[in-house]
C-alpha cells in the first residue's frame, strides 16, 4: 500500500534522505531503526507532507497514487497517520473537540456526513477504555500541561479514533515508563489488522518487544543500509551500531 | 517672568558666551526653537498625564550660576564610591571640578564636554556623535541641547576598557537661591569595548535645585555598557533625566535606575536597538517617602530582528509619594523574533500613597515574544505569619521582606562594592537592621 | 514553512459580509444635516414630551462645543455630521400591531438575518426587540414579562408609559457631558430597548435586541437603559448587522446599565455590523459608550464578541459604587482586513470590597490594527480593592498590529492589582499537526482561535455561544497566517 521509492530529501539546501526505498504491504509491521541523525523523523515528516522538507528526487505513493501533490491534510484524509515524537499545544482546544473536527473533516472529503454524536460518543468510549485514559483527560486543551506519557497515549488513542490505513509511530516509546508502553503497545496490536500496516520508528529493541516486527530496517545517514527480521533488532541491541556502521563502511 | 520666557531671554546671553561660530550653533539654534514652540509638557500631554512641571516653573531659578564655589573632598567623600578607586567627572554648580575630578587620556577619553565641544582633536567624534540620538522634537531635551556646554564626555576606542569605573557627579552647593542645571553628557563605545559608569546628582543644601540632563550613549557593535544611576537628593532636589540610548549589533546595555529620594524625579529612558541580536536591559528600585514623586517613562524600539529586551521595575511607596511607571514597548514591523519581556511591581505601605502604571505594547511584528506583567499589593501574608513564627517581630519582617522584594533586583549589578552601597542604602530606607554585612 | 508569503497574501480574501444584503421597504427618512430643528424634529415625530424634548436641546448645545476625540489609536476620516440623516423609520413600522401585520418585506429580513420573531424565539426562551435604523419594529414576549412585571419596550414607549423611570435614571450613568459621540447620542438617539426588572425578580429568560441599518446615509443613534431593582437578575443580549455599503454608516450608542442593591445584570454583545470590503472601503463607524453602574453587592458583567464595524471605538465600563460589587469584562476583538479597533474597559473601583476581572483576547489579521485600552482605578477609599486583568494578542500575518494600553491608578494600599499581558501567534508546527490529523488549514486557525477565545466564549449563554463561534470562523476566514 505504501511504496517509497529512491526518496531524496533535503532541509535548506542540506540533504538528509539520500535513497530510500521501502514497500509496505497491507498486514505488516516494520521498524525503522537507526542512531540519532540518521533521519529517521525526516522520513516520517515527509511521508507526512511537512512542507519545509523538500523533496529532490523519488516518489512517495499511497495505493499506486504519487502523494508529491497531496497536501499533509490530504494525505490525512486517505488513511495515513503520523505519531508525532513532540505532539503539540493547542490551549483551548480539548481533546475531544479536536478529534471530532478531525474525524469530521475526513469524512467530509471523503464524501461522508458528519458522524452522529451518539456514534462519536461511543466511539470515544470504546477507545479510551482500550488506551485506559481517563474520560476527564479528554476535557482538557490539547497537550497541554501532559506529562509525556499522557502525550504518547492520546497520539495513539488518535489514531485508534481515525482508523488509519497505514500509522506511522515517530519515536512513540520515548519518554514511556514500562507501564504506557505497555498499554500503549497493547493498544497498538488491538489495532493492527490485515488491512492496515504500522511503521514504527525507534532507537530502542524495547518497544520490539511488545509489538513485533515483520520487518527491521537500518537507517544510517539517510539510506536504508540493512533489512531483516525481527531478530535484526536483537542484534543491533547486543553489538550497538557502532557494529553496522562498521560493516557497512567495508 | 516665568520660566519658560526666562530661559528664552538667557538664551542670547548664554549664545554670546559661547562660540557661535562653532557648528553646533546650529543646533543649539533649532532645538531653543523647539523649545519656545512647545514650551514645559503639561498634564494634557499622554507622557506627561500623571507629573507636573506647573509648580516648579513658578521657581525663579538662576540659569547661570554667578560665583564658583570649592568643595573639600572630605565634605563629600561619602557621595562617591570611595571604597574603589575610579575615575571621576565632578561638577560643583554646573562648572567642572578640576580638583576633584579624576580624567584621563591613556587609550581612552574620559573628560569633559566642554574641552569635546571645542577642540579639533574631537571634532570627529562630536560630528558622528553629538545630538544624533536625542530628539529634537521633545521639548526639555531640545532645551537641553540649546544650552549644552557641559558635561561628561567618555570616548572608549575598539577593543578597549577602562582600568576603573567612572563616576560622574553633580554638586550644589546652595550658592545660589535656587539653580536650575542643564548637565549634558556623551558616552560612546566603540566596537568590543567596554565601560561602567556611576552617575549622581546631588544637593548639598535645602536651595531649590532643577537639573535638566540628557545623555546620550552610543553602543557600537558587541560593545557593553553598565550605567547606574542613583537617585538619592534631598526634598528640594527635582531632576528630569533624559537618556538616550543607541545599541548596533550584539551590543549589551544594563541601566539600572536607583530612586530613592529627591523632590520631583522624571526618568526618560528610550532605547533604539539599531542592530541585531542586542540585549537591553533595565532595571529600577524605587523606594519613596515623604511627598516624593518619581516617574519611570520607558521606551524599547525594537527596529531589527533576533533582539532582547528585559525590564524589572520594583516599588515600595510610604507616606504620601507617588510613583509613576509607563514602560513602551515597541516591535517594528520586520522586528521578527524578538523577545521583549517587561515587569513592574508595586507595594503601597501607606493609606496616602498612590501609584500609576501603565505598561504598554505596540506590536507591528507576528513573530514576537512579548509579555508584560504588572501587580500592586501587599507583602505576602504567609511569608509574614512564618517570619512572626520564628520570632521575628512584625516591623522587622515587614521590613525584611520588603527588604527582599527590591533586592533581587540587584543580581545584575556588576561593581560589587556599589551592589554593596545600593544594599545599604535599601536597607536603611526600610529601616532595615540586617544584623550582617552584606 | 508551511505557507510562503505569496500563497498568504493570495489567500488573504474575505469572504463575502454574509449580512450584505438591503431589504427594499419604504423609508420615512429625514433630510440629511443636524441641527436644533432636526432635533426637535426626531422629538416631535416621537410624539415625545416637553421634557425629553428639553433634553435633547441641552445636549445638542453641549455637543455643539465638544471636539471629537483623537486619543484613540485608530485613523480614519472623520465623519461629515451634517452629511448624515437622523432618523429612518421603515414606514411601515408600528410597534403597537401584532406580528401579523408586520410588512412581510420586514419579516423576510428578519429571516435573512436568522432570527425570527415568533415561536422559535419562544422556544428558546429569548425575547427580541428589534431595531432596524432608528426605530424598534418588534418586541415579542411582552405579555409572559408583564406577568413578572418586568418592563420590556422601546425607549421611545418607555418615554411615554413610564416617564418617571425614564427621567430618574437616564443620563446618570452617562451624562450628557461625558463625551462627543454620548452627547450626540443625547441629542439625537432615535430609539433602543428599555428594560426594568423589579425588586427580587429574576427574569426567566434571555432579553435580545437586534439592531440593523438599513437606509443608506443614515446613522443609527440608538439608547438602552436598563435598569435591574434590588436583588434582581437579568440576563441580556445583543446583537448587530448592517448591508454593506461602500460610504461609511455611523453608530453611536449609549448603553446605561443600573444595578441596584444585590442585582445582578448580565450583557452580552455580539458585533457584527459591516466590516468594510477587503480594500478598506466602506463598513460602519462604532462609536459606543456602555456603562454600568453597581451599588451595594450588585455585579454586572459585560462580555462581548467585536468582529464588525470597521472603526470601533468601545469600552464598556463599571463604576463599582456600592461595597462588595463586582465588575467583569471578558472579551474578544477580531480584527482583519483593514479594520480598526480600540476597545477594552474602565473599571472605577470606589465601594469598600469590590473586585474586578477583566479577559481581553484580540486577534489582529490582514492589516488591521487592534488596540486593549484599559483604565483600571483603585480610590482612596476603596479598602481591599482587587482586580485580575488579562489581555492576550494573537496575531496572524505581519501586516497587522496589536496594542496594548493599560492604565493602572492605585490610591489605596490595601488594593491587589494585577495585570498580564501576552503576545503571540499562531505556530506552523500547530497547523502541521492539525494538517496531519486531517483538519485544513482554514478550519485549524478557526479552531485555534476558538481555544485562545474559550474563556470569553465560554461567559455567552450557550445559543449565542455557538453564534459567536461561527462568526470568529467567518471573520478570519481567508486570513491564514
Amino acid at each position: 500500500m505504501l511504496k517509497i521509492k529512491d526518496l531524496h530529501a533535503s532541509v535548506e539546501g542540506k540533504e538528509i534522505l539520500r535513497g530510500i526505498n521501502l514497500e509496505v504491504k497491507a498486514g505488516e509491521v516494520h521498524a525503522i531503526m537507526g542512531p540519532n541523525g540518521s533521519g529517521k523523523s525526516t522520513l516520517a515528516s515527509v511521508i507526512a507532507g511537512k512542507e519545509e522538507f523538500e523533496v529532490t528526487q523519488g516518489s512517495v505513493e499511497l495505493y499506486g497514487e504519487d502523494l508529491e501533490e497531496v497536501s499533509p491534510e490530504g494525505r490525512a484524509h486517505k488513511g495515513l497517520f503520523l505519531s508525532f515524537q513532540y505532539p503539540i499545544e493547542i490551549p483551548g482546544v480539548s481533546v475531544t473537540n479536536f478529534i471530532k473536527t478531525a474525524i469530521n473533516e475526513s469524512r467530509k472529503a471523503n464524501g461522508l456526513e458528519d458522524m452522529p454524536a451518539k456514534d462519536m460518543l461511543k466511539m470515544i468510549r470504546e477507545k479510551s477504555e482500550l488506551l485506559e485514559i481517563d474520560r476527564k483527560f479528554l476535557s482538557r486543551s490539547l497537550n497541554e500541561g501532559f506529562s509525556g506519557g499522557e502525550k504518547k497515549r492520546n497520539e495513539v488513542f488518535q489514531m485508534a479514533m481515525l482508523e488509519p490505513k497505514v500509522a506511522i509511530l515517530d519515536e512513540t516509546d520515548s519518554g514511556l515508563d514500562i507501564d504506557a508502553l505497555r498499554i500503549v503497545a497493547n493498544g497498538v496490536n488491538k489495532l493492527k489488522s490485515k488491512d492496515n500496516a504500522v511503521i514504527l520508528i525507534t532507537h530502542y529493541q524495547r518497544l520490539l518487544e511488545y509489538i513485533v516486527p515483520d520487518f527491521v530496517h537500518v537507517l544510517h545517514n539517510g539510506k536504508i543500509v540493512k533489512s531483516g527480521g525481527k531478530d535484526l533488532a536483537l542484534q543491533l541491541e547486543e553489538k550497538g551500531y557502532d557494529w553496522l556502521k562498521q560493516e557497512t563502511a567495508v | 517672568m516665568d520660566l519658560k520666557d526666562k530661559l528664552i531671554s538667557s538664551f542670547i546671553a548664554f549664545e554670546n558666551n559661547v562660540d557661535v561660530e562653532h557648528p553646533i550653533h546650529d543646533v543649539r539654534m533649532a532645538a531653543i526653537k523647539n523649545f519656545e514652540a512647545k514650551g514645559f509638557p503639561s498634564k494634557k500631554e499622554e507622557a506627561w498625564k500623571y507629573t507636573s512641571l506647573n509648580s516648579l516653573q513658578k521657581v525663579d531659578f538662576s540659569i547661570f550660576p554667578k560665583q564658583e564655589n570649592t568643595l573639600e573632598y572630605k565634605d563629600v567623600k561619602r557621595y562617591f564610591l570611595h571604597e574603589i578607586d575610579s575615575y571621576k567627572i565632578v561638577f560643583v554648580d554646573g562648572i567642572y571640578s578640576s580638583f576633584l575630578s579624576e580624567t584621563t587620556h591613556d587609550g581612552v577619553d574620559i573628560c569633559l564636554m566642554s574641552s569635546a565641544l571645542t577642540k579639533p582633536m574631537y571634532k570627529q567624534v562630536i560630528d558622528v556623535y553629538f545630538n544624533k540620538i536625542a530628539s529634537k522634537d521633545e521639548s526639555l531635551t531640545t532645551l537641553n541641547t540649546a544650552f549644552s556646554r557641559e558635561g561628561a564626555y567618555i570616548y572608549i576606542p575598539k577593543n578597549k576598557m577602562p582600568k576603573k569605573p567612572i563616576e560622574i557627579l553633580h554638586f550644589s552647593t546652595g550658592n545660589e537661591a535656587s539653580l536650575m542645571l542643564q548637565p549634558r553628557n556623551l558616552v560612546v563605545v566603540e566596537e568590543n569595548a567596554e565601560v561602567q559608569i556611576i552617575e549622581r546628582h546631588q544637593s548639598l543644601t535645602s536651595n531649590e535645585v532643577l537639573t535638566n540632563a540628557v545623555t546620550e550613549i552610543y553602543a557600537a557593535k558587541s560593545a557593553i555598557v553598565d550605567f547606574y544611576k542613583i537617585q538619592n537628593d534631598v526634598a528640594t532636589a527635582s531632576l528630569i533625566d533624559n537618556t538616550y540610548i543607541d545599541q548596533k549589533d550584539k551590543s549589551v546595555v544594563r541601566l539600572h535606575t536607583f530612586s530613592f529620594g529627591g523632590k520631583m524625579t522624571r526618568n526618560n529612558l528610550n532605547f533604539y536597538q539599531n542592530g541585531e541580536y542586542i540585549d537591553s536591559t533595565m532595571k529600577g528600585v524605587t523606594i519613596l517617602g515623604e511627598k516624593q514623586h518619581v516617574d519611570h517613562h520607558t521606551l524599547v524600539h525594537h527596529i531589527e530582528p533576533n533582539c532582547e529586551s528585559h525590564q524589572d521595575y520594583k516599588g515600595i511607596y510610604g507616606d504620601s509619594s507617588t510613583g509613576v511607571f509607563n514602560g513602551k514597548i515597541i516591535v517594528d514591523k520586520i522586528a521578527q523574533k524578538t523577545n521583549a519581556f517587561q515587569k513592574n511591581n508595586n507595594i503601597l505601605i501607606s493609606d496616602k500613597a498612590s501609584i500609576n502604571s501603565k505598561p504598554q505594547l505596540e506590536i507591528f511584528a507576528d513573530d514576537v515574544k512579548c509579555s508584560h506583567g504588572c501587580t500592586i499589593g501587599q507583602l505576602d501574608e504567609d511569608a509574614m505569619f512564618y517570619l512572626r513564627s520564628r520570632g521575628i517581630p512584625e516591623k522587622e519582617a515587614r521590613a525584611l521582606l520588603m527588604y527582599a522584594f527590591a533586592n533581587n533586583v540587584l543580581a545584575t549589578v556588576r561593581i560589587p562594592e556599589l551592589k554593596k552601597r545600593i544594599n545599604k542604602l535599601i536597607a536603611k530606607k526600610l529601616g532595615v537592621n540586617l544584623g550582617f554585612d552584606l | 514553512m508551511a505557507y510562503t508569503e505569496e500563497e498568504l497574501k493570495k489567500e488573504l480574501e474575505t469572504k463575502e459580509y454574509e449580512y450584505g444584503f438591503y431589504t427594499d421597504i419604504e423609508s420615512d427618512t429625514f433630510p440629511i444635516g443636524l441641527s436644533e430643528e432636526i432635533v426637535i424634529a426626531i422629538s416631535k415625530k416621537k410624539e415625545e414630551p416637553e421634557w425629553m424634548t428639553l433634553w435633547r436641546l441641552e445636549a445638542f448645545r453641549i455637543w455643539k462645543k465638544m471636539e471629537e476625540p483623537e486619543w484613540a489609536n485608530v485613523h480614519y476620516d472623520k465623519p461629515d455630521f451634517q452629511a448624515i440623516s437622523y432618523y429612518s423609520a421603515p414606514k411601515s413600522a408600528d410597534p403597537n400591531k401584532s406580528l401579523d401585520d408586520v410588512d412581510p418585506d420586514l419579516l423576510e429580513m428578519y429571516r435573512k438575518l436568522g432570527i425570527s420573531v415568533d415561536e422559535q424565539k419562544k422556544l428558546q426562551n429569548v425575547a427580541v426587540d428589534i431595531v432596524v435604523d432608528s426605530v424598534s419594529v418588534a418586541t415579542t414576549f411582552k405579555k409572559t414579562l408583564a406577568e413578572k412585571g418586568i418592563i420590556f419596550m422601546p425607549i421611545s414607549e418607555a418615554i411615554q408609559e413610564h416617564p418617571e423611570l425614564v427621567k430618574k435614571y437616564m443620563g446618570t450613568v452617562v451624562p450628557k457631558t461625558d463625551n462627543f459621540y454620548a452627547a450626540l447620542n443625547s441629542a439625537v438617539f432615535t430609539d433602543g430597548s428599555f428594560c426594568y426588572i423589579p425588586k427580587g425578580v429574576r427574569c426567566p429568560m434571555e432579553l435580545s435586541t437586534y439592531f440593523r441599518i438599513n437606509q443608506a446615509n443614515t446613522g443609527q443613534f440608538e439608547r438602552t437603559l436598563l435598569i435591574a431593582d434590588e436583588d434582581s437578575y437579568v440576563s441580556y443580549l445583543e446583537g448587530c448587522t448592517a448591508p454593506s455599503r461602500d460610504e461609511n454608516q455611523l453608530h453611536a450608542a449609549v448603553v446605561e446599565l443600573i444595578a441596584l442593591d444585590g442585582a445582578e445584570i448580565k450583557y452580552s454583545t455580539v458585533q457584527n455590523w459591516f466590516p468594510g470590503g477587503k480594500d478598506g472601503k466602506g463598513g460602519v463607524f462604532n462609536f459606543v459608550t456602555k456603562r454600568a453602574l453597581c451599588e451595594k453587592n450588585a455585579k454586572v458583567s459585560w462580555t462581548q464578541v467585536e468582529t464588525g464595524s470597521a472603526v470601533t471605538w468601545k469600552y464598556p465600563s463599571c463604576i463599582l459604587k456600592g461595597d462588595n460589587s463586582i465588575g467583569e469584562f471578558y472579551s474578544i476583538a477580531v480584527t482583519n482586513n483593514y479594520q480598526q479597533a480600540d476597545t477594552g474597559t474602565k473599571m472605577i473601583h470606589i465601594g469598600k470590597n469590590t473586585r474586578s476581572t477583566i479577559i481581553s483576547k484580540g486577534v489582529s489579521a490582514g492589516k488591521s490594527q487592534n488596540s486593549y485600552r484599559g483604565l483600571v482605578q483603585i480610590n482612596s477609599r476603596a479598602d481591599n480593592a482587587r482586580n485580575f486583568s488579562q489581555c492576550d494578542s494573537l496575531l496572524m500575518g505581519n501586516e497587522c498590529g496589536a496594542h496594548t494600553f493599560p492604565y493602572i491608578e492605585v490610591k489605596n494600599k490595601t488594593a491587589q492589582v494585577e495585570h498580564e499581558a501576552t503576545t503571540s501567534k499562531i505556530g506552523e508546527d500547530q497547523i502541521f499537526y492539525c494538517n496531519q490529523r486531517g483538519i485544513s488549514t482554514e478550519k485549524a486557525i478557526a479552531l485555534i482561535v476558538n481555544g485562545f477565545s474559550k474563556e470569553v466564549l465560554n461567559k455567552l449563554p450557550m445559543e449565542f455561544a455557538i453564534e459567536a463561534q461561527k462568526l470568529l470562523e467567518i471573520s478570519l476566514e481567508g486570513s491564514v497566517g
